[in-house]
């Protein structure tokens, strides 16, 4: 086990192990319906022979009894069986979403690191989905070799010839339907896929519908759907046509082998050496076989494909973390002091920068990717190449992650709002009242905002808040991070789309909420870096002014270029 | 029979969690319209129209290959006959020949009617969706955002693959099912009618099923589908904000919430999975009972000398062999169910009158906008926009200030002709807007707004939109000349990089970039920017400031300014207050009168002490 991290093998054993006497006994009763399933055209030659050919009303009676008994059995089996092994088919894949959901949320980082959101989802979805379809059709396929092996029997005592033939027939029948289909499938599906292409554009379209609308793009856009409709629609012809002659293959092959078995049984009827109700259950068996076979070849797949997902879920649940928890405890209380020395990340050359307790500091930088590293290695999301952070005198690399943050807030520029209301938004988790969050909300004037919705803070907003425009939606972030009321908080051009009536409002409010502990301003805007105490210029990766905002305007004109433009 | 159902139960459910409605709006929302039975059934007709040739074909090949398959069981029935009669082994050659040549036949038949339904039904749902999308897209953005963006959303993605899904699985496999059924039915009334009688005894229980699973599955698949959505919703919310949810420190809550999801789909998973298996047991019951009439009717038919022991088995064996495509017909009837609630859906939509495309009966002259005394009203009583008078000659450059919710953007948009004026005129270019018709509109005026969508596909594509025509030179220029031409050739492919959805992702500075240049290639005479630069942080807003006015060189630009630096560069700003223009003037001007544009300017100049008048003179 490399590094400690699951492989794909483990995340499949695991589910199965974890609900072993489950899939135990949903085997067994899969095994108990597919041999009374074997059984019934064993039953019906029986009864042919036994009643019908001998024309016993007794016998008839007797064995129907047989075979009412024999449905009982095995609907009774196949119902429960079946609850049982698709339930820990859903409970596997719900246990696999949480694990995956914990790890990519944990405070260490590093599972989403390189993956897209969708593909992240994709993975809690339908991989877990099918590790748990891989555990489900366990029963399946151990129901499937009782079927099998009962059949064996039973066609085995009818007549040894015949057993064998349709025995050894059937796995050279199903590998010549295999190599005939195999071809045939595989292309089928990349057609299908390239079908599937259509309803994608579609959804794209109606998505960026107030775009097209703008620039008058209608007719080219249902033209352009249109072409592509009809590609897919030549794609889904292609592969219609693959699997017809897939389904027409196996059909043909299925007849001429139950043919054989039918004519063979008969030959060896005529000798007398099978009864014509032996005949009638060899046929019947033949036919039913192929289910069977069928079922084995499907649990196969659903396997592969159950290994394949299992993969993607262990290297996820295995990523490395980004930073890993250090042994050291948070001071309490926190003063604030934070203290950068030859911190060297990215674009970052060996900064060194001071914020001291209660002040409010502003940071300029031109190039929004130092911008970035810094937020990066303050919030603990990435610890510095070389260099050291240190809140009040303690390394940010000896402390564990999800403590920084109980001390350190860093609100990125596009942070996220989530699906809920705007009020439980802005209390982010804490069990605060209206009265409590209403000096943030007033500083950010997230107040305004709540007053043009219909329900106010208790509006739902949209997923990442799409239901608010741009500066709604930074206010109410805004408001968020100073409702957090940490003793260091780090805010990234948190006014960009507000507009500059608002944003000086904000600016001046915000050095009353803040007052009395840290706070640093990474922006360029003029209205927020006049009310910090300093402010710091980052460039070309080191510090390369530092003074007031208004010293700095009036006597730096690179200063007075980065932020007044 | 339920050796089958095993992956149909599997493979059942597994289909329908992908096909997620996750937007099911609030009940009080108006609704795109859903068709009633009848106009569904009528669209399906229309559809089918044009195909007749092609349906009679399609049904009688699966019908004659139903048919020749039929022909097993007598011929089976019929070697039983001659071994009890003893005939000897030279009379089964014949039988034997025939055995083979039915199955070659059915295959070939199967292939090709499977293949004529593919066909038909591909060309069909192709058909409705193309008429579909051309409905929805030039459907009045107002309506759709009453209803929801996500209603008209779910209708392109969830009821078209859902139709789909049952166009490529169901279909075939339902029709093949109902020609077997009905067919065997037919051989069985051949072989001796009584057993046809005896196979129907089976028929109450298989109804009595049928009704009891269509009423429980219905419901649970559809809360199911809506469970699996809002999972699906709650993992993107959750680990797309995953960042946030660090540095809030809210894992455990969003890990609760998603466990919470993930609960409730599991929950309603397996009440489905009850509700289908409780479907199979009753099934097992009609087959038992089916068997065991068919049984006793060859036994009592056998013993009076009505029909042979070969024809008493034939019999059972048919109905042996029925146990499947019964069990696959009555499955699939939910799918159908959910198919047609579908097509209702989207027949509701695609029956919605189009407006004609045309030119309306006057042509603009010039690039001028001109409004007076516009009303606008979103809720009516609640007006955002009173009493507008607004003129714009052609080429000026006007600067719309104002705070939140002063109706800058519905000003836009009304100039746009997204929204129709509550009262008052719009005349752009010398002609009423209302006689510019949908086409003399868009050549007129394009909008630009906060919202921003690249379009999935290669980039070039997503250009064109804007003028189909155009070559990938032209491309180039209006790149070049929104200053975007270098990132864009730095991408992988240039022009041919695959952009949007699933492919390379642009930055919002890019993305604004894109609508540039996209209005550049329109060239509209007259322009509006809504917040156009708003989103792209301090760094990127003042690169697409830029290049907006590059975009802008040449026609009428109407600019929704929230920099005032923007403003100050503009022609002419227009101030909106409450609804109403309370100033408009040239900067200066303004500055100079101390009102309301000039309390904004100070405030901002405040903050840039000695820059306000240079800022003023460079223009920049």
């Amino acid at each position: 086990m490399p590094d400690g991290g699951p492989t794909g093998r483990h995340v499949l054993r695991g589910a199965i192990t974890d609900q072993r006497r489950h899939v135990v006994a949903a085997s067994l009763l899969g095994m108990g319906h597919q041999a009374c399933e074997a059984l019934v055209p064993v039953v019906v030659g029986v009864i042919i022979d036994d009643a019908v050919a001998k024309s016993s009303t007794d016998t008839l009676l007797r064995w129907l009894l047989v075979l009412a008994v024999l449905f009982l059995v095995l609907s009774t089996c196949y119902r429960t069986g079946a609850r049982i092994t698709e339930g820990v088919g859903e409970r596997a894949a719900h246990r696999l979403r949480l694990d995956l959901g914990a790890r990519v949320l944990d405070p260490r980082g590093g599972a989403d690191a390189d993956r897209l959101p969708g593909a992240l989802t994709s993975i809690a979805t339908n991989d877990a989905r099918r590790v748990g379809s891989a555990v489900t059709v366990l029963s399946y396929g151990a129901a499937a070799l009782a079927a099998l092996a009962v059949s064996a029997v039973a066609l085995l005592r009818i007549s040894v010839p015949l057993g064998l033939l349709v025995l050894l027939g059937i796995p050279p029948l199903l590998w010549l339907g295999h190599r005939i289909s195999g071809p045939l499938e595989r292309r089928s599906e990349t057609e299908q896929e390239r079908a599937a292409h259509a309803s994608g554009v579609a959804a794209d379209l109606v998505a960026g519908l107030r775009v097209l609308k703008g620039m008058g793009a209608e007719p080219a856009a249902v033209s352009r759907y249109r072409r592509t409709s009809q590609d897919s629609l030549s794609a889904a012809l292609r592969a219609a046509r693959s699997r017809a002659g897939h389904e027409g293959a196996v059909l043909a092959l299925t007849g001429v082998f139950i043919a054989v078995i039918g004519i063979v049984g008969a030959y060896l009827a005529m000798d007398g050496r099978i009864s014509i109700g032996e005949l009638v259950a060899a046929v019947g068996l033949a036919q039913f076989l192929l289910g069977p076979f069928q079922l084995l070849t499907y649990v196969n797949a659903e396997f592969a494909q159950g290994r394949a997902s299992a993969r993607r879920i262990a290297e996820v649940l295995a990523a490395p973390a980004a930073v890993e928890p250090g042994g050291a405890a948070l001071p309490t209380p926190v003063a604030g002091r934070l203290r950068l020395r030859g911190v060297t990340l990215g674009t970052l050359r060996g900064i060194d920068l001071d914020f001291t307790p209660g002040t409010l500091t502003g940071v300029v930088t031109r190039d929004p990717a130092a911008a970035r590293d810094l937020l990066l290695c303050l919030a603990r999301e990435s610890d510095p190449v070389e260099g050291v952070i240190e809140l009040d005198g303690v390394a940010l690399t000896g402390l564990d992650p999800d403590d920084v943050r109980r001390a350190v807030l860093v609100a990125a520029h596009d942070a996220d709002l989530f699906e809920t209301s705007l009020l439980d938004n802005v209390r982010a988790g804490k069990d605060a009242g209206v009265a409590e969050l209403e000096p943030a909300l007033t500083a950010s004037a997230a107040d305004d905002v709540a007053g043009l919705l219909p329900d106010g803070v208790d509006t739902v907003l949209a997923e990442r808040g799409r239901s608010l425009s741009g500066g709604q939606r930074q206010r109410v972030a805004l408001a968020r991070a100073l409702a957090a009321d940490r003793p260091v908080l780090v805010l990234h051009d948190p006014t960009t789309a507000v507009d500059t009536v608002t944003e000086s409002r904000i600016a001046a409010r915000l050095r009353e909420v803040r007052r009395g502990r840290t706070t640093v301003l990474v922006t360029t805007s003029p209205a927020l870096l006049a009310v910090t105490d300093r402010v710091v210029v980052l460039d070309g990766g080191t510090v390369t002014a530092n003074g007031r905002h208004a010293e700095l305007v009036a006597g730096d004109e690179a200063y007075r270029a980065a932020v007044l433009a | 029979m339920s050796k089958d159902s095993a992956h149909s139960t599997a493979t059942g459910t597994d289909g329908r969690s992908d096909d997620t409605m996750s937007h099911a709006g609030p009940a009080d929302r108006a609704l795109l319209p859903t068709a009633t039975g009848a106009e569904t059934l009528a669209a399906l007709r229309a559809l089918l129209r044009g195909h007749r040739l092609l349906a009679v074909t399609a049904v009688s090949v699966l019908v004659t290959g139903t048919g020749i398959g039929l022909l097993t069981a007598p011929l089976l029935g019929h070697v039983v006959d001659l071994v009890v009669e003893q005939k000897g082994s030279r009379a089964l050659t014949v039988p034997l020949v025939l055995l083979v040549v039915v199955a070659l036949a059915r295959g070939a038949a199967t292939a090709v009617g499977s293949a004529l339904v593919a066909r038909l039904g591909e060309t069909v749902l192709a058909a409705l969706r193309e008429r579909f999308v051309e409905r929805a897209l030039h459907l009045p953005l107002e309506r759709v955002e009453e209803a929801g963006s996500g209603d008209l959303v779910s209708r392109v993605t969830g009821d078209v693959s859902m139709i789909a899904k049952s166009v490529r699985q169901a279909l075939p496999e339902f029709t093949r099912s109902a020609f077997t059924i009905v067919l065997t039915f037919v051989g069985l009334a051949v072989l001796d009618w009584r057993f046809l009688l005896a196979a129907l005894l089976a028929m109450p229980v298989q109804v009595l099923a049928a009704r009891w699973y269509l009423r429980r599955a219905a419901p649970v698949y559809a809360e199911h589908r809506v469970a699996t959505g809002a999972l699906q919703h709650q993992l993107l919310d959750s680990v797309g904000g995953v960042r946030t949810v660090r540095a809030f420190r809210l894992n455990g809550l969003h890990v609760d919430l998603v466990e919470q999801r993930s609960r409730t789909a599991v929950d309603l998973a397996l009440r489905g999975i009850h509700v289908v298996t409780g479907f199979f047991s009753r099934l097992n019951l009609a087959e038992f009972i089916g068997l065991s009439g068919v049984l006793v009717t060859g036994f009592v038919l056998v013993e009076n000398g009505s029909v042979s022991i070969g024809t008493a088995t034939a019999a059972a064996l048919y109905f042996h062999s029925l146990f499947n495509p019964v069990n696959a017909a009555l499955f699939l009837l939910d799918d159908a169910q959910s198919a047609g609630a579908s097509l209702a859906r989207l027949v509701g939509v695609s029956d919605l009158a189009v407006p004609a495309d045309t030119d309306g009966r006057e042509v603009p002259v010039d690039g001028a906008v001109k409004v007076s005394s516009l009303d606008y009203a979103y809720v009516p009583g609640r007006p955002v926009l009173r009493d507008v008078d607004l003129e714009v000659a052609g080429g000026e450059r006007i600067a719309l200030v104002g705070a939140s919710g002063a109706g800058k953007t519905t000003l836009a948009k009304l100039i746009a002709g997204v929204h129709r004026p509550s009262g008052g005129t719009i005349t752009l270019g010398g002609a009423d807007a209302g006689e510019l018709g949908p086409a003399g509109m868009r050549r007129t005026v394009s909008l630009i707004s906060q919202e921003i969508h690249v379009f999935a596909g290669p980039l070039a594509d997503d250009l064109r939109l804007a003028r189909p025509e155009a070559s990938d030179d032209e491309l180039r220029a209006a790149l070049s000349k929104v200053d975007a031409l270098s990132w864009v050739d730095a991408l992988p492919d240039g022009l041919a990089t695959v952009v949007g959805e699933g492919g390379h992702r642009l930055t919002v500075t890019q993305a604004q970039h894109l609508a540039l240049a996209r209005l550049v290639l329109a060239d509209p005479p007259i322009a509006i920017l809504d917040e156009a630069t708003a989103d792209a942080g301090s760094a990127g807003a003042r690169l697409l400031e830029t290049a907006a006015l590059k975009a802008l060189e040449g026609r009428t630009g109407l600019v929704v300014a929230h920099r005032l630096p923007q403003a100050a560069t503009a022609d002419r700003v227009v101030v909106l207050d409450g609804g109403r223009v309370v100033e408009t003037g040239t900067h200066e001007e303004l500055v100079t009168t101390g009102g309301r544009y000039a309390e904004l300017w100070t405030a901002w100049s405040d903050s840039r002490p000695g820059i306000a008048r240079r800022g003023n003179e460079d223009g920049d």
